[in-house]
């Protein structure tokens, strides 16, 4: 079911893609939105269980995946759309360019978190899946620079952020 | 009735007409029609003075009016222009704008020779603009302002829009009046101008305030200079999937190019 309401995204700019007015564009927002959204989403269930003492930590693994899938079209609307499948153009600019350079290494630590994503690589990866944290700032200052104006979106995704990054800092002080 | 005719024996540089003379030793008081300044003339040395008489005068001009559209287009005429139009932010169109060269309206409004640039300021009214009644959550600073040099601005491309597609501009479109400068980045077209100025100094046009690093005064549209965060070299057309390549100033280099020569086009961007 869950699986389902995050694919409607997906849905959704594919039927209106034939009138899109400026479609890679709306590609580019739809699958980064739903990334962002997916991935603050997937901090959610080990919050939850620390606040509220509900276990949602299965929803945990394919949340983050969604939020990967996600990441993953975006990556490939501006390499096969936008560069045109020009794949120095893309390292070039990945390099030379701090707003798409930030996004791109969000892109990577999420890669490496899906590939060990497996419960048996999970076991031995698990420590590293701490990168999340990095990759839900990257993403966020991509998101906030990517508009000509943050709006409102903008400021909830840095606010949610502050939210879950901070609950966990404090638990850690906790129990340091 | 005898008709009079009476010969100028001298031209002075800053005054298009006047309406009254006062003659008083050595030295001519003009009242220049619709202008907010006393000019006080000094015959033998030459000199033109300015003398506000109205709390903010608008320099430069000889003729301060409120015009209404239709006195523009009754004034100017009417054609239409199909101008390739390019957004900062890579996507392009192909608009049939319907208006009046630039040019013929500041010929009428006679700025004088102090008068560098042009400077366009948006109507301010919240209750007409959503954003702008959103007071500090407004997404940029209101109103809108942006400038042209004065050789730009008479340059035979630049357009004042009262229409598009065969109709009115609707007020999405920078009803009823709007800039069009086809070679520029579309930010520059400024809609809704409600007030027109010539001023001495390079005009500080809103984008260039609210982010510096990303936005200049010139905004040529120049596939070899990148913005900070995305290629300009290539141009995503409206209701189409695939891109083209961006022209060096939209494709009309030939007719505008001139206007930049010797200048440092990354630095003037």
């Amino acid at each position: 079911m869950g699986v389902i309401i995050a694919f409607l995204p997906l849905a959704w700019v594919g039927y209106g893609l034939e009138n899109a007015i400026d479609p890679i564009k709306s590609l580019y927002s739809v699958s980064g939105m739903s990334a962002i959204i997916l991935l603050l989403l997937s901090l959610l269930p080990s919050t939850c269980k620390r606040l509220c003492g509900y276990n949602l930590l299965r929803y945990r693994r394919p949340l983050g995946l969604l939020a990967f899938c996600y990441a993953l079209l975006h990556i490939l609307v501006f390499i096969i759309l936008d560069a045109e499948g020009d794949i120095a153009f893309v390292v070039r600019e990945s390099l030379k360019k701090p707003f798409v350079f930030i996004g791109m290494s969000a892109f990577l630590i999420l890669l490496g978190m899906a590939f060990t994503s497996t419960k048996r690589l999970f076991k031995r990866f698990a420590k590293y899946h701490q990168a999340v944290y990095g990759a839900v700032i990257l993403a966020v200052t991509h998101a906030f620079w990517a508009q000509k104006v943050a709006g409102i979106f903008e400021y909830m995704l840095v606010f949610s952020a502050i939210i879950f990054l901070s609950e966990r800092l404090i638990f850690r002080m906790k129990n340091l | 009735m005898q008709s009079f005719t009476i010969e100028s024996q001298f031209k002075i540089t800053g005054i298009g007409s006047a309406s009254g003379l006062i003659y008083m030793k050595d030295y001519l008081f003009i009242i220049s029609d619709n202008s907010s300044f006393l000019y006080k003339y000094s015959i033998q040395e030459k000199e033109l003075n300015k003398i506000p008489i109205m709390e903010n005068p608008q320099g430069n001009i000889a003729k301060k009016e409120i015009l209404e559209v239709d006195d523009l287009i009754s004034l100017f005429g009417l054609e239409e222009r199909i101008y390739r139009f390019r957004c900062v932010e890579g996507w392009s169109m192909v608009v049939p704008w319907i208006g009046f060269p630039l040019s013929k309206l500041v010929d009428y409004l006679q700025p004088n020779s102090k008068a560098k640039y042009v400077k366009f300021t948006t109507r301010y009214d919240p209750s007409m603009f959503p954003d702008q009644s959103k007071g500090i959550f407004a997404s940029i600073k209101y109103p809108y302002v942006e400038g042209l040099r004065m050789d730009e601005a008479m340059n035979p491309l630049s357009f004042i829009a009262v229409g598009m597609y065969g109709k009115r501009l609707l007020p999405q479109n920078g009803a009823p009046i709007r800039l069009v400068v086809p070679w520029k980045y579309g930010f520059k077209s400024i809609k809704s101008i409600d007030n027109i100025e010539f001023v001495e100094e390079e005009p500080k046009n809103t984008w260039q305030v609210q982010n510096p690093k990303e936005y200049g005064f010139y905004a040529n549209v120049n596939p070899s200079v990148d913005h900070p965060r995305w290629t300009q070299a290539k141009e995503r057309v409206l209701g189409k999937f695939g891109k083209q390549n961006t022209l060096s100033f939209n494709g009309y280099e030939k007719e505008v190019g001139h206007l930049y020569a010797g200048m440092d086009l990354r630095k003037f961007f």
